[in-house]
């Protein structure tokens, strides 16, 4: 090393210790908070789309408010001290508690609550709420309200028996529920089936009154836009009742009542984190990640779907959008003015839009009177989209084919279209090959947002996983180590498409085929 | 077999071909001349409808084939075309760029096109390429594959344009010569070319074209040597004169020897007396440029195809000034090795006093 550089080198790290060394006890000094009053400046972490940040501020107006989406990614975020705290309705909270050693609960409630059923705004749905609202006054009398709240927020995982609502007899048709399925002991995932109390509520409901019963899982702030459209019938996904959101669907009458909480580092962590101790090693850690993302429940089933049903939209996706492109390039090819100025414009609409304000349109307006499965719907979305990569692709691709081959292959007496499939395309495919394959790759990540309208891809998957296991990081990790192994799969296709596409790659026992040659 | 009636092409900013009349008949090969942008290509691009003529006329065999009813994909198997740039089918092998279209075009049962196509390439000398590719073969060897993709197709008449124009100067012959055995079968042929000495020796018809037309059409030792009219006379003129003016110290050497390469490529003067002629000339504006206060040189240069000899003729301004006695040692050495004669001569009277005559040494 340059002598000269030396001395600057060696004060860099010693400011660098210096900082570490001013950092440590600030870390120290943010202990359990045993009451609200402490958190008073502190840094509060809530779910997006959830009313608990108004919550927070009336009680906490100097709090500093960061967003995330799910509980395992706040509990994550709890733990790797990004927030101080979190709130959440309190048998959420408990259930995070008790999975976590790590955390704590402060026994004060910060706002009460109820949680109502909702209904559409309009003529269907006030019927359909008089139905539930009748019936829960029925159930709140006989004490059956009561017992099945206890059961599935105090009782052990074990006498938490899922309530069957496959095969309800439907006389009066059937109903279908949408809820975030992220939400136990609500609403949540249980050996690939949804089950929890507002589960086992609605069934009851639907089973009394002679309905059967679908039930849709979507992401929370999915469910009052699939109300509205009439993409369900009701949802029960511990969705508080507000004077804002009854303006505009129907509230029924509140099913449960409780307080919000606010969970916090316990001091022990704490103490544990400002030493530098690890409260079990790494190679544990990872062992019971895994047992809790992929044995526990059989939690690996809902991988495998969740890889089969990512496939299936991209594979559909490309074989259609490949098709569609090519159509499209076929009808624009001779390039009049009107049709190039139509296909230029849905490029620029299709290609300029964020993908998931298509996918809702779709969902939601495009389709929003017919029944279509997210899955339909997110193949038409994918398939616009990639076909319009294709056109793009065919475009460039043709137009790297030197004028020359058209021209010469026409003054032999090809015809037009003898002339493009013959001559210029089989020259445009190496061109395209290569583009091709990564807008494959871009498309495989791309599906992983279909959770918006109701899709359980790998993605959703390890949301759901996540929301049990409250684990931010090894869920996600594995979820992106299948997408690699997918990409590989599909890339290693791709290129076996593309050295078949290469006419350069023919053997010449191929091109002579059929033929008595000389030597 | 072709004939042609007011034919006119307009394009945006220009328009090549005002008023084109002609017949051509059966047999006929013939060279397509004149200066650049006259619409020599065009005429031909024309023929086989690449290009929509604005008005006018082309039958080819009694057929009226600018009639919008009538398929112009049939009428075009029996018009080769040979292009410029070559276009061989880039994604096809050798072969298959010669056997393949009869197969698709023609429904010839495939050995017959095997067959046919391996005797042209013998023909054209490249039998042992036929499993390459074309971006594997110099451009000589592309021009000849793509002479022999068109006969395959056993057209009636053969359209070249400008076939060894993209060419490098040591890849021409080779084009040419097959070209030249070409014209021996009696295939109608048309070629557009600027390599003259060659369209005099295989053609029986010259289309001189200028003014928007066939300004002048007549077998080749008419239009050669005793043109009729004064345009062709002039393009014939500088076609064997070529002639460049220096005038102050800033002129471009480098386009100047690029016009001496082109000319002596036009002309077929051997290349070792090209080169020579090439250094005579830097030499001499290498010496006289410096020498003068206020130069003003003109150069002439004479190829005399009889003879094989090529002449500088150079006249400038000044006092007298001998390049060989007044002129730096180096120089003059490197003059006089590129010349079989050197002759200086003052004449007070002229415009530019000082004359130079060289005549080039010959290659052998």
């Amino acid at each position: 090393m340059n002598t000269r550089l030396r001395p600057l080198v060696l004060v860099l790290f010693a400011s660098l210790l210096l900082v570490i060394g001013v950092c440590r006890p600030a870390r120290a000094e943010s202990g359990e908070f045993a009451s609200l009053k402490e958190l008073a400046n502190g840094r509060i972490g809530v779910q997006t789309g959830s009313t608990f940040d108004a919550i927070t501020l009336r009680s906490l107006p100097q709090a500093e408010i960061s967003y995330y989406n799910t509980y395992a990614d706040l509990t994550e975020a709890l733990g790797s001290n990004k927030i101080d705290g979190f709130p959440g309705d309190e048998p959420v909270i408990r259930l995070i508690a008790a999975e976590h050693d790590t955390i704590a609960v402060i026994d004060e409630s910060m706002e009460d609550f109820e949680y109502g059923a909702v209904f559409r705004k309009n003529q269907r749905g006030s019927e359909l709420k008089g139905q539930f609202d009748t019936w829960l006054k029925g159930v709140k009398t006989s004490g059956e309200l009561e017992r099945l709240t206890s059961k599935w927020i105090d009782g052990p995982e074990e006498q938490k028996t899922a309530f069957d609502y496959q095969s309800l007899p439907s006389p009066n048709g059937t109903l279908i529920l949408v809820t975030e399925g992220l939400y136990p002991p609500m609403n949540y995932y249980r050996e690939n089936e949804v089950v929890g109390l507002e589960i086992e509520l609605a069934a009851r409901f639907c089973q009394d009154q002679g309905y059967g019963l679908r039930v849709d899982v979507t992401n929370f702030d999915g469910i009052l836009p699939a109300i509205q459209a009439g993409k369900a019938d009701f949802s029960m996904s511990g969705i508080t009742i507000t004077d804002e959101r009854a303006q505009s669907v129907n509230f029924s009458e509140p099913y449960y009542k409780g307080g919000t909480v606010m969970a916090v580092r316990k001091a022990s962590y704490v103490a544990a984190m400002a030493n530098g101790e690890q409260t079990t090693s790494v190679w544990d850690g990872i062992v019971q990640s895994f047992d809790k993302t992929f044995l526990n429940e059989s939690r690996w089933k809902m991988f495998v779907e969740g890889v089969g049903t990512t496939l299936a939209i991209t594979l559909a996706s490309i074989l259609l959008g490949t098709h569609l492109g090519f159509f499209l390039f076929l009808l624009c090819r001779k390039g009049g003015r009107i049709t190039n100025a139509i296909s230029g414009f849905c490029m620029w609409l299709l290609q300029g839009m964020p993908m998931v304000v298509l996918l809702l349109i779709l969902y939601y307006v495009v389709f929003g009177k017919v029944y279509v499965s997210g899955i339909v719907v997110s193949i038409i979305g994918f398939t616009l989209t990639f076909g319009t990569s294709v056109f793009g692709m065919l475009k460039m691709g043709v137009g790297a084919v030197d004028d020359g081959q058209r021209e010469a292959a026409r003054a032999m007496g090809y015809s037009d279209r003898q002339t493009f499939f013959r001559i210029i395309l089989p020259q445009a495919i190496p061109h395209v090959m290569p583009s091709y394959k990564s807008a494959i790759v871009d498309l495989i990540k791309a599906t992983s947002i279909v959770g918006y309208i109701a899709v359980q891809d790998l993605t959703k998957m390890g949301d759901i996983v996540r929301s049990r296991t409250y684990e931010a990081f090894f869920p996600l990790i594995a979820v992106t180590i299948i997408y690699f192994l997918l990409e590989g799969i599909v890339n290693f296709l791709a290129g076996r498409v593309e050295r078949i596409s290469n006419p350069k790659r023919r053997s010449r026992d191929h091109i002579l085929k059929g033929v008595k040659t000389d030597d | 077999m072709i004939r042609i009636e007011h034919l006119r092409k307009e394009y945006s900013n220009a328009t090549p071909l005002k008023d084109v009349n002609a017949t051509i008949a059966d047999g006929d090969v013939i060279s397509v001349i004149g200066p650049s942008g006259t619409g020599k290509s065009t005429l031909l691009r024309c023929i086989n409808q690449l290009e929509k003529p604005t008005s006018g006329k082309v039958w080819f065999d009694d057929v009226e084939i600018t009639n919008p009813s009538c398929n112009i994909n049939e009428v075009r198997k029996k018009m080769g075309m040979v292009f410029q740039s070559f276009n061989l089918f880039g994604h096809r092998t050798i072969i298959e760029n010669v056997m393949l279209p009869p197969m698709e075009l023609l429904r010839k049962p495939k050995q017959d096109a095997y067959d046919e196509a391996m005797r042209l390439l013998r023909l054209v000398g490249l039998a042992d390429k036929a499993l390459n590719y074309p971006d594997e073969l110099s451009g000589g060897q592309k021009q000849r594959i793509a002479i022999a993709r068109t006969l395959a197709m056993d057209p009636e008449v053969i359209l070249l344009d400008e076939p060894t124009s993209a060419l490098d100067p040591t890849m021409v012959g080779e084009v040419q010569a097959v070209i030249r055995e070409l014209t021996k079968t009696g295939k109608t042929m048309m070629i557009v070319t600027h390599e003259m000495a060659f369209a005099k020796a295989i053609c029986n018809r010259v289309f001189y074209m200028d003014e928007g037309g066939i300004y002048e059409d007549g077998p080749p030792e008419q239009v050669f040597d005793n043109p009729l009219r004064e345009n062709t006379r002039r393009f014939v003129r500088r076609l064997k004169v070529l002639t460049i003016d220096i005038t102050g110290r800033n002129y471009d050497l480098y386009d100047s020897l690029s016009r001496i390469e082109s000319y002596c490529n036009k002309n077929q003067i051997p290349a070792k007396q090209a080169l020579r002629t090439q250094l005579a000339f830097e030499e001499l504006a290498e010496q006289l440029v410096p020498a003068l206060e206020n130069p003003e040189i003109k150069v002439a240069i004479e190829y005399a195809e009889a003879a094989e000899q090529t002449t500088l003729t150079v006249h400038y301004n000044g006092p007298a000034f001998d390049v060989i006695l007044h002129g730096d040692e180096l120089a003059t050495n490197v003059l006089r090795s590129t010349a079989k004669q050197i002759e200086y001569q003052r004449d007070e009277q002229a415009d530019l006093p000082n004359r130079v005559l060289l005549t080039i040494r010959p290659t052998n």
